[in-house]
């Protein structure tokens, strides 16, 4: 399962970023949320959602293949994972990064998505 | 949590800032944005108060679930109007309001003058005034670029005045992003007396929930069961210019000043299918599901490289139709240039409509105006929102809104649509009996966002209304029966809502099915833990709509004021749709005298000695 972005499609409303904060981390703070949205809001106004591709080959994690299993049901990763990651696609705040855990199988994110810029695959 | 978010006092005569918290009682009486914004202003209210003195405070407040998972996320800007003479107050979307509360501040009180132009940064708890020699002339836009440069951070959000502030032009806006702008009532001329140019904002602080696990799954039913409907539906599609066709068919739009009600079978050229080829997808303010702005550009012509988020119909009628402009892509440029100068849209279009008429008649001629003003004129109209924002020319004179009356003479008065000093939007209300009622009893003058029954133009059954209004009202767009009532539940609910910081078109506005008290209350006790009722925020409604009543008082307002243009009166219709229709003086008082009445108001406006005693408003 991975989320999949269509770009043009996102009205840029943070409502992604706000629920998965919550959900994770019972506080609402778009900070501290594994999907983040980028806007070029005084230019072209697109927005791109970035969060992580769920890649085969997770170039975030150096070592054992049997570690990855194990940290992509983790949330809440170390920063320097994030360096690794050749999409830059983890979002980091603080000393942590965030990483989409795709909340046990029900992403919360796509549930407010009414644009459909997010959807699962 | 959200209670903790403080207010900030900041005093540019002294340079001092002060930093409370909140108190409780004041959230259980007032909640936030509007209400709290109401409750700062009237303690510094007089009738003698110059606008432009440093003591009119300028009042920032974010609704009280701003930045939270909501339904909009918006801020009231409030001050005693430059443009009216009396209450004023914007409510603008976007990211803004959220991005205070992120920063740790509800609400931001600017108060004394600077000596020279300085903008304030906000971050984290953390309050800074800063030379903003640098940011001087800029337009709205670069000032925003600039600023997000300075401080090497592109999530700041700022809210700032262009040059129609900075010139004291008296409807200048307050702008933030592309788009959102605090636009009416002149908050951006009294940002400009203060010598403030801008404000920047940055915050990253969490909003703990009350109880978080219940929060969730209510804010997705809620919202599901919202975003599902036709309404919101055709609003996320279209945007407002849906309502163009609507009011158009009906005829209750304003074209050439009001001397005509609709543009018949033209309409389809300002119509929102109009709009389709220039848009690009939808955008939506923080924290919103329905995405109502277009992100649209104009890629070839006279206009080409023209682009922006929506365009709203208000901005659309105000430029185009009531221009008797139906070239949807000068109204779009129109907007635009309004946008980046940090014009309100609708004054700017209504004031423009008044000179033209005046012009039409004779009352002015090229003395004044120094060029022909026609009706529909392109290179007029635009040229004319570049004189107002420089104040330049025949523009230095329309700057200064209904003021220009001066100059005008006393037989320009019946031309200009007004109310309370403030011009009438890109409607005509002659038809619509409620809207009427509305624009009347607005108390920052004239103001569909007030209390407008959108809901009215859908004919909906009428138990279906006597159970939401709690009274018989009529279902008939022409009628009078029961409009007060329609009207005071509408005015009552949305003092809550933009106390809220939701947005109008979430709640009971054009659509029986979206938000309202219940909703409400159940978000605000899982997000904050404060029990309010759906009957105390009723209640609370009541005390912001007293309140603000109060101040008009003040300033010597009473019933005679909350009245129309004696065209609505004296002039049926002409044509088109709505022809013959006109407002009779005799049923307007009767609607009126239940409006009163719902509210506990006496006969001439002013709110009763028990029914302030009830709403713990006794002076």
């Amino acid at each position: 399962m991975k989320i999949t972005v269509n770009r043009k499609r996102c009205s840029g409303c943070h409502l992604c970023e706000l629920v998965c904060s919550l959900f994770h981390g019972g506080s609402v703070n778009p900070e501290k949320s594994a999907i983040r949205i980028k806007k070029d809001d005084l230019t072209t106004s697109m927005n791109m959602p970035i969060l992580c591709r769920q890649c085969k080959e997770m170039k975030c994690l150096p070592g054992k293949k049997a570690e990855g299993e194990r940290e992509k049901k983790k949330f809440i990763w170390d920063k320097s994972r994030a360096e690794r990651c050749p999409f830059g696609a983890l979002p980091v705040f603080g000393n942590k990064a965030y990483h989409c855990d795709l909340c046990q199988g029900r992403p919360q994110c796509v549930k407010v998505c009414t644009t459909q810029a997010i959807s699962v695959r | 949590m959200l209670l903790d978010r403080k207010i900030a006092f900041i005093d540019l005569t002294t340079e001092k800032v002060r930093v409370k918290p909140i108190p409780i009682a004041l959230r259980r009486e007032f909640l936030g944005g509007r209400g709290i914004n109401i409750h700062l202003l009237s303690r510094h209210y007089t009738p003698s108060l110059d606008p432009f003195s440093p003591d009119n405070p300028l009042i920032f407040g974010a609704g009280l679930l701003t930045g939270c998972l909501s339904f909009g996320s918006r801020i009231t800007i409030t001050a005693k109007s430059p443009e009216s003479g009396h209450l004023g107050d914007s409510n603008m979307g976007g990211d803004f309001g959220a991005e205070l509360i992120k920063a740790g501040f509800s609400h931001v009180v600017i108060s004394g003058k600077s000596p020279n132009p300085v903008y304030i940064v906000i971050q984290d708890n953390q309050i800074e005034v800063r030379d903003a020699k640098k940011l001087t002339g800029l337009d709205t836009l670069e000032t925003q670029k600039k600023l997000r440069a300075a401080l090497k951070d592109d999530k700041v959000q700022i809210a700032c005045i262009g040059p129609a502030g900075e010139n004291l032009v008296r409807f200048a806006a307050i702008r933030s992003g592309m788009k959102s702008a605090a636009g009416r009532t002149g908050m951006g001329a009294v940002m400009g007396s203060k010598n403030v140019k801008a404000l920047a904002v940055r915050g990253t602080r969490d909003i703990k929930l009350s109880d978080p696990k219940k929060y969730l799954p209510y804010y997705l039913a809620t919202m599901k069961s919202l975003a599902g409907t036709k309404w919101a539906q055709a609003l996320g599609k279209y945007g407002t210019p849906l309502l163009f066709s609507r009011a158009n068919a009906l005829g209750i739009l304003s074209i050439r000043n009001n001397q005509s009600t609709s543009v018949g079978d033209q309409g389809y050229r300002l119509a929102a299918e109009a709009l389709e080829p220039y848009s690009n997808g939808m955008l939506a303010c923080f924290s919103c599901p329905v995405h109502c702005r277009h992100r649209f550009v104009i890629e070839k012509g006279q206009y080409q490289g023209t682009r922006g988020e929506g365009p709203e119909y208000g901005s659309i009628g105000s430029l185009g139709s009531k221009l008797g402009n139906l070239d949807l892509e000068n109204s779009m440029y129109a907007i635009e240039l309004c946008n980046r100068y940090g014009l309100d849209t609708i004054s700017t279009g209504s004031y423009i409509a008044w000179a033209m008429e005046l012009y039409q008649r004779g009352i002015i001629d090229q003395e004044v105006t120094k060029r022909p003003l026609v009706w529909g004129d392109r290179e007029t109209i635009t040229d004319v929102i570049h004189q107002i924002a420089y104040r330049k020319d025949f523009g230095n004179i329309l700057a200064e809104g209904h003021f220009a009356q001066k100059v005008f003479g006393a037989a320009s008065r019946d031309y200009l649509m007004e109310i309370k000093n403030f011009p009438i939007e890109m409607t005509d209300e002659r038809l619509p009996k409620s809207f009427a009622l509305g624009m009347a009893t607005a108390s920052r003058g004239a103001c569909h966002m007030r209390s407008r029954a959108s809901i009215d133009v859908l004919g909906l059954p009428e138990e279906v209304l006597k159970k939401l209004y709690g009274g018989p009202v009529s279902n008939d767009l022409a009628s009078y029966a029961g409009k007060g009532r329609m009207v005071w539940w509408h005015e009552v609910l949305n003092a809550v809502s933009d106390s809220l910081g939701i947005c109008r078109f979430l709640t009971v506005f054009s659509s029986p099915h979206a938000l309202q008290y219940r909703e409400f209350s159940r978000l605000i006790t899982l997000a904050t833990g404060l029990d309010l009722s759906p009957k105390a925020l009723k209640q609370i409604g009541e005390r912001i709509c007293a309140l603000e009543k109060m101040t008009l008082v003040k300033d010597g307002i009473s019933r005679e004021h909350d009245t129309l243009p004696k065209r609505y009166f004296d002039e049926p219709i002409p044509e088109g749709p709505a022809r013959g229709a006109f407002i009779s003086r005799n049923e307007f008082a009767h609607m009126l005298d239940d409006y009163y009445r719902l509210h506990g108001w006496n006969k001439n406006g002013v709110p009763k000695k028990n029914t302030l005693k009830r709403l713990g408003l006794e002076a």
